[in-house]
């Protein structure tokens, strides 16, 4: 008869004689919202890791790209929302275009860093561009060093875009303060101190 | 100078125009010369940035990007740009509200508070695609408008990202070891040289750069290493976000991990530019962050 392995932390032993993962934290609804979403059909990962093994930020990181694919499908929706890595997603698309079962894991970590929006879980750098394009309409506005030099090459001191034509700024705050993000945007910064 | 006969609505960005204005200026004359005439387009105004945007609420970033789409079909016009960020957000956007109706609907009753409509009429092209089309310009075409050869010179080249992946969604073929940027980089004279892992990710994309630098940064310094492995001469690229990581990163890699590399980082359109015989002061070569008078020694 086999022997029972003891390695004197009953606390360990606890756990290690429990074959199934209980968590009464879980949101059943997460994997449906993340599919909604993402539009992509996250429940058919069988957690090959061809993911992670293709993300360029796993080997610099703790960011799992496969480990976030599994607390999709088992509803570990604190978990993951809370992860800083959730943010160290370049979008390369690397693990989509390799990904076995056709899922796309990186429109799935868009989706959950949307989710993680409505509960205030966002870095400052994202916030600012809100600001930034509610402002000028660009997420990179233009400066005067760069407005002598675009004017040495003949061009307009400013490009024909919003910032020669403010008269379209209008619409791209009308449809920015549709979504509230502006508001957000600015209420989550104050709350920082930022 | 060709007659034109293929005009587009020039959708700008905002690093092109407002960081390396010599892509914008090399764009509009370079193109000129094979035939095509690039309009602008507008009040555009940012795609939007398809991380920064795109990971806070994707309904946002579907309805400004159908903004701008909105303003070319006013004009009834295609749209070409020049920055892999602004493709993904214009051309699948574009993609997705023309074969997803439940989307457009709701993307159009948003645009009805700014009296517009979303209708699908137009198609959208990275300019290097239009470069690469026989039925536009073609390989051979762009090989005959170069009056200076780039001769001797190796090149690097980095795709990017956004403009070729997904590839089940994209028209480009093999995305593991692409070569149609390579053979337009060829048709300039130059040599391009194939590297290490050459489909690497700049490190820039889906706000990373703004929220970890130095993860951000780490992952270019890889690319960097991969590329001086092979003795390039110069990066190119086709997208202003790739050469703002490459070129700008370049000076912060040297602060933050003590590393000189010296990499010249040249858009595509700024090499075609020097090809056809336009000078580094033309081009604005002075605002990049890396001095590019080694490479220009090569050809000048």
């Amino acid at each position: 008869m086999a022997t029972e392995k003891n390695y004197g932390n009953p606390e360990l032993e606890a756990k290690l004689r429990d074959r199934y993962l209980y968590t009464n934290d879980t949101n059943p609804e997460f994997l449906n919202d993340v599919k909604k979403v993402s539009r992509t059909i996250a429940h058919m990962c069988f957690q090959c890791g061809t993911c992670t093994g293709s993300c360029p930020s796993a080997p610099r990181s703790s960011y799992r790209i496969r480990l976030f694919m599994r607390r999709g499908v088992l509803g570990l929706e604190k978990e993951a929302l809370n992860d800083p890595d959730l943010w160290l997603c370049t979008t390369c698309y690397s693990c989509t275009d390799r990904c076995p079962r056709d899922i796309a894991p990186t429109d799935v970590i868009m989706a959950m860093r949307n989710l993680a929006f409505k509960y205030d879980i966002v870095p400052r750098n994202f916030l600012k561009t809100v600001q930034l394009i509610y402002t000028t309409g660009h997420g990179v506005p233009n400066n005067d060093v760069n407005r002598s030099a675009r004017e040495k090459l003949g061009l307009s001191r400013d490009p024909p875009t919003t910032h020669s034509y403010p008269e379209f700024m209008p619409g791209i705050q009308k449809i920015i303060d549709h979504y509230k993000l502006k508001e957000n945007a600015d209420r989550i910064l104050a709350e920082e101190g930022q | 100078m060709a007659e034109s006969k293929h005009q587009y609505a020039f959708f700008l960005g905002c690093i092109a125009p407002n960081r390396y204005p010599g892509c914008e200026s090399a764009a509009i004359k370079t193109s000129a010369k094979v035939g095509i005439e690039l309009l602008p387009l507008k009040g555009a105004g940012c795609c939007p940035a398809p991380g920064a945007f795109g990971s806070i609420d994707l309904n946002v970033f579907y309805a400004l990007a159908a903004r701008n789409l909105v303003l070319a079909e006013q004009m009834n016009m295609d749209i070409t740009l020049i920055c892999n960020g602004c493709y993904k957000s214009i051309w699948e956007v574009n993609h997705i509200l023309k074969h997803n109706d439940e989307l457009r609907d709701g993307v159009n009753e948003v645009l009805k508070e700014v009296d517009m409509e979303f209708k699908g009429t137009i198609d959208v092209w990275h300019l290097a695609e239009l470069y690469y089309d026989p039925k536009i310009c073609g390989v051979d075409k762009l090989a005959a408008s170069v009056t200076r050869p780039l001769t001797g010179t190796k090149i690097a080249v980095h795709y990017g990202c956004h403009l070729m992946k997904p590839g089940k969604e994209r028209h480009f073929g093999d995305t593991e070891n692409p070569m149609w940027i390579d053979e337009l980089v060829e048709a300039l004279g130059a040599e391009a040289v194939q590297y290490r892992n050459k489909m690497q990710c700049c490190g820039a994309g889906g706000g990373v750069r703004g929220y970890d630098l130095t993860h951000s940064l780490d992952i270019t310094n890889e690319k960097l290493i991969n590329v001086t492995e092979v003795g390039a001469d110069a990066i190119t690229e086709v997208c202003p976000f790739c050469q703002l990581q490459y070129d700008r990163g370049q000076i912060e890699i040297q602060e933050k991990f003590g590393k000189t590399y010296g990499i010249p980082v040249l858009h595509f359109n700024e090499l075609l530019g020097l090809a056809q015989g336009m000078s580094p002061q033309e081009l604005a070569l002075d605002l990049h962050g890396i001095d590019c008078k080694p490479f220009l020694e090569k050809i000048l």
